[in-house]
């Protein structure tokens, strides 16, 4: 990094971003944080962590550009550089879960037809939250990025640091894994599915 | 889409030629990723493939519940002050 881009903004620019464009988003880099932990204390260490980093790279911010895209990269990536290194539990993919959705080959059309919109629609927030927290980190994060925060594929590329088709493709696997979920969800709670008929 | 007369499940085929390919696609449209000509691909698959159809409403249907009705975690009322109270301290 250049001097001239170290030192981009002053000292009362650098509060201005802060506080307008950076701690707007604090309750989004929570809830983010609180999904990939799972735990409070976890969720408040790294959410403090990105806004200690964003501050001190502050430079490096285009004013203009998508500060909550630019706050979940820092976030998603300590998460996985300081936060799985501290956890006990692996936190990776879990490969039987990918392998199963692999070895099925026509997973999409098995994956949608016992599965009625009006069950999903009936469902309680519980029942979709333990579903999505159900799901492998990967796939897990992936939703939550697109569904809950509303990025588009792009943002999600430069935050997960992939390309836009994988991006593409990890969503459509992510999507059948959370219908497997809630499909066993429907079955279980007795939601009609179309093998009752 | 119930207003337009001709939209009857009658005139859909009732298997897709390519499921995977056209559910992706579906997915794509669902996303915003399309632009305007994602609205005429949609439009026609509704029109006339039954699996589609239903894909499209299932995909439509958990989007929505996702947006919703995900239980949200309070942020901690002290986050934003320890924070800033860090930010001040390490200046």
């Amino acid at each position: 990094m250049s001097d001239s881009q170290r030192r981009k903004y002053t000292q009362e620019e650098k509060n201005i971003i802060f506080d307008g464009e950076f701690m707007p988003h604090i309750d989004s880099m929570y809830n983010f944080a609180f999904r990939l932990t799972f735990d409070e204390d976890d969720a408040k260490d790294l959410v403090q962590d990105t806004y200690l980093k964003a501050y001190r790279f502050i430079n490096s911010f285009e004013q203009g550009t998508n500060a909550k895209a630019w706050l979940f990269r820092i976030l998603k990536n300590s998460f996985i550089n300081e936060y799985r290194k501290k956890s006990k539990q692996p936190a990776k993919v879990d490969y039987q879960e990918v392998e199963t959705y692999y070895n099925s080959d026509d997973v999409d059309f098995q994956g949608t037809t016992d599965l009625r919109a009006d069950s999903v629609k009936d469902m309680l927030g519980d029942e979709i939250s333990n579903a999505l927290n159900a799901l492998a980190v990967d796939f897990r994060t992936v939703i939550i990025l697109a569904d809950l925060e509303g990025f588009t594929y792009e943002e999600m590329a430069k935050i997960l640091d992939i390309p836009i088709g994988t991006v593409r493709s990890r969503l459509h696997r992510a999507r059948n894994l959370l219908k497997d979920k809630l499909r066993g969800y429907a079955q279980s709670m007795g939601y009609k599915t179309d093998e009752e008929d | 889409m119930e207003n337009n007369g001709k939209e009857t499940s009658e005139e859909r085929k009732v298997s897709c030629g390519d499921v995977s390919k056209c559910f992706q696609l579906l997915e794509s449209i669902l996303d915003g990723e399309m632009g305007e000509e994602g609205k005429e691909v949609l439009k026609e698959k509704l029109d006339k493939c039954q699996p589609c159809f239903e894909h499209f409403h299932l995909e439509q249907a958990i989007r929505e519940v996702l947006k919703t009705k995900c239980t949200k975690q309070p942020v901690p009322t002290q986050l934003a002050d320890s924070i800033r109270q860090m930010i001040h301290e390490s200046k």
